[in-house]
């Protein structure tokens, strides 16, 4: 029996998965397959920052494990190493200078692996599973700020076990994301909130959720002085909001845009909407990319209002994606999303990371 | 909205129920309706006026011509209906809705937010979308109750955590619980009966105190929703003690969950708007209407809650005999399931109600034959009370076409005097 009722499924689009023998839709972008991906589901991907030489990623999966990888100008990619939780990976970030890598897993904990031993160790603990984790660095402190599903956001100096500060939030904390000075958090209930990092982390303002619907993911943009003003907050409704901070006119500068869904212009059949599961920016363009449930990702151009690109459908959802630090790649991870429930669940279907390169594709629509 | 032409011309045939915006300018209409003919407008205001009088607000059926159909077999009144004065479109939002407050400007926003939550609840089932999210009409209006966020990660891990303990089917069993939640929660959301409307309404304006879902998964050993369930909380324990023990508040929170059962009360007129914020979809009292909502009538019958409305409910003979039921009743509302009690959206016990009502309430006398099956489904005893055991007061009130305030029967009319 099926608990999610019909569902246009994945491979029944076109190319079946299934009948056909030859087309296999895992890769219908052919785009560069990461190699050794991980066992389960990937929840999380994260490059290196600038600081760094080369491209490294790093993945968090189901399986408990972060892997890392170097990703080579050719497109190589080379497993490096690895790391183990009690639990399942939900959030990856690295430090700013490229050291250090931070998890958060449904153990309850965070870690901090420093790469260059390869050890890891525990720098956080909350009540329940910790969902969001993403390094502060300020003029006067640096942190790692943990979003997790006990309704707190706490923040910690990898050396001491006691957190330096601990808000409470409304309701579990779905996503969050940081640029110094602006942290946004988004919770269950549509809770959102936009918290100032200057001096220390303060709550600025409680925001009405632009969505209808459970949050999802969230990313911010910067302005052309590369100044946080804004955020795109997306749905389980195959929407995303842009919403600015402090806009000269919210009722026209603030939007949302309808994504991920199918039959786009046949009215006659209801749509089938899926979730977004993942935003990112590109660091130079400011264009967005966006992941959904529907096993598609798009490039927008938000200052246009306007779709770059969208590509083929996978096979499965795309759970994660994220750009490097000069936005030439772009990776996304080809997973399931528990989207359709447990039925749909398949352990023995292989997962997949993809990298494309993203120097060309992203670039804005005419610039005005 | 675009704006209609027709009414700009003065003859919409739809009036009220136009989806065209009708631009209010009371000058325009009063003047506009000068020219076809004077007399007659005037005659059509006292015909009008006749109408009002006799459009009881209990009969929902006779307002319908007004303003139900969109085929109206009276043409000449749609042309009416466009160019009419603010004061009769309020006289016949009263008739068709007591409960909505006299501006029919409100009136339209408010069919406007029940038509777009119809709508978004089409799509949402139709679309294949994840179910287990929290939901709101309008973008900055608070969270509809009967909706629970559930992250698909959360809900991933559970199954994992369930698997590891080889309790796979006690998640299964959840899962069916919350879908089945969903479901006839957004049926009852398409449907819109007056009760849903009132308390969706209420909903809008009021927001809703709705706690944290605690997962029920927390409890390994747990059948199915162990205690924490739903969004049964200590909001939804002070609404408790509200119907307890506030006699006012309490009506006025029983009122917009079942209008349909005290008849026509307009002394509750003003109840919804009043009212706090209603934690649940539509808490109905068990008095009288067997027929109010599509679940099972009691607790007591549906099989996966009587395993939790019986502890809740054997309870309460001995503490209505202790006197102040507030602090006995809330708990164990609070900590049965979802079902028996307050956080259940989709099914509604009522019999814990009239119990619990009968006590405090220090109006008119407290019947002590109010029947107290505490487990014995016999129902007739308690939804409708034989006429002989009613005091001439009650039965005076009962047959009354409304009740009067200060003297509203604490037992359920007797059958006879019901014309269903």
């Amino acid at each position: 029996m099926s608990l999610f009722g019909t569902t246009s499924g994945f491979g029944t689009s076109g190319t079946s998965m299934f009948g056909s023998t030859t087309t296999d839709n895992h890769n219908p972008m052919k785009d560069i397959e990461v190699t050794s991906s991980p066992d389960d589901s990937i929840g999380c991907l994260s490059f290196s920052p600038p600081t760094l030489p080369g491209n490294f990623l790093i993945a968090g999966s189901w399986a408990n494990d972060v892997r890392c990888w170097e990703v080579q100008d050719s497109g190589q990619t080379i497993p490096k190493a690895q790391q183990m939780h009690t639990g399942p990976v939900l959030d990856v970030c690295w430090s700013d200078d490229g050291s250090k890598v931070f998890t958060a897993s449904c153990d309850k904990t965070a870690k901090m692996w420093d790469l260059n031993s390869n050890q890891a160790i525990q720098i956080a603990q909350h009540d329940a599973p910790v969902k969001t984790i993403h390094w502060i660095k300020a003029p006067n402190y640096s942190c790692v700020m943990t979003g997790s599903w006990d309704k707190t956001l706490k923040f910690w100096d990898t050396r001491s076990s006691n957190p330096m500060m601990v808000l409470q939030l409304p309701e579990r904390c779905y996503c969050a994301d940081v640029i110094y000075p602006m942290a946004v958090v988004a919770t269950a209930e549509r809770g959102l909130i936009v918290y100032q990092l200057e001096n220390q982390p303060s709550e600025f303002r409680r925001i009405e959720s632009p969505l209808k619907h459970q949050h999802r993911c969230v990313a911010i943009f910067k302005d052309k002085q590369n100044k946080p003003t804004g955020f795109a907050l997306g749905s389980i409704e195959g929407r995303v909001a842009i919403h600015y901070i402090n806009p000269p006119n919210p009722a026209k500068d603030n939007f949302t845009f309808k994504c991920h869904r199918s039959n786009g212009t046949n009215t006659s059949a209801p749509q089938d909407i899926y979730a977004v599961n993942g935003i990112a920016f590109h660091p130079v363009h400011g264009t967005l990319a966006t992941v959904g449930s529907d096993g598609r990702f798009s490039f927008w151009d938000k200052d246009a209002r306007t779709k770059l690109k969208t590509s083929e459908q996978l096979d499965q959802p795309i759970s994660a994606c994220c750009f490097n630090h000069n936005g030439n790649i772009f990776a996304y991870a080809s997973s399931y999303d528990w989207s359709k429930g447990h039925e749909f669940y398949n352990p023995q279907k292989k997962n997949y990371i993809f990298l494309r390169n993203a120097a060309e594709e992203l670039k804005p629509r005419n610039k005005k | 909205m675009t704006i209609c032409q027709f009414f700009l011309q003065g003859r919409c045939r739809f009036g009220d129920r136009c989806w065209n915006e009708h631009p209010r300018s009371g000058g325009a209409g009063g003047g506009r309706q000068q020219q076809p003919s004077g007399s007659n407008r005037r005659g059509w205001n006292t015909t009008s006026q006749r109408y009002s009088s006799v459009i009881q607000p209990s009969s929902f059926s006779k307002s319908t011509p007004w303003g139900g159909s969109r085929d109206q077999e009276k043409p000449s009144f749609g042309s009416f209906d466009s160019g009419a004065s603010a004061s009769r479109n309020r006289g016949f939002g009263l008739s068709q809705n007591p409960f909505a407050s006299p501006s029919s400007d409100e009136d339209k926003d408010e069919k406007k937010l029940l038509e777009g939550i119809v709508k978004d609840m089409e799509v949402w089932e139709s679309s294949g979308q994840w179910m287990f999210s929290v939901y709101s009409p309008v973008k900055k209006t608070p969270n509809i109750s009967g909706f629970t966020d559930i992250s698909p990660e959360e809900l991933r891990l559970e199954y994992h955590n369930f698997l590891t303990s080889n309790n796979l089917q006690s998640y299964l069993n959840s899962i069916q619980q919350l879908i089945n939640q969903w479901r006839s929660r957004v049926n009852e959301l398409k449907s819109l009966n007056t009760s849903t409307k009132i308390a969706l309404l209420s909903d809008v304006k009021d927001g809703v105190n709705q706690a944290a879902p605690t997962f029920g998964f927390g409890s390994r050993q747990a059948v199915t929703f162990g205690s924490p369930g739903f969004p049964v909380n200590n909001s939804s324990s002070d609404s408790a003690q509200n119907f307890s023990f506030k006699a006012g508040s309490g009506f006025a929170t029983a009122a917009s969950g079942s209008t349909s059962v005290f008849g026509n009360p307009p002394a509750f007129g003003a109840a919804p708007s009043a009212s706090s914020a209603i934690t649940t979809s539509t808490p109905a009292f068990g008095f009288g209407k067997p027929e109010i909502t599509s679940a099972a009538s009691f607790s007591f019958k549906s099989p996966a809650a009587s395993g939790f409305g019986s502890p809740g409910f054997s309870g309460f003979p001995a503490s209505m005999a202790a006197g102040p039921v507030g602090a006995p009743v809330a708990p164990a509302f609070g900590s049965s399931s979802s079902v028996a009690g307050f956080g259940s959206p989709g099914s509604h016990s009522h019999t814990a109600f009239s119990k619990s009502s009968s006590d405090t309430f220090g109006m008119s006398s407290i019947s002590t034959s109010l029947p107290v099956s505490n487990g014995s489904t016999t129902t007739d005893n308690v939804l409708f009370t034989p006429k002989d055991q009613l005091t001439a007061e009650e039965l005076e009130q009962f047959q009354s076409k409304k009740f009067t305030l200060g003297k509203i029967p604490l037992k359920p009319p007797p059958v006879e005097l019901l014309n269903i």
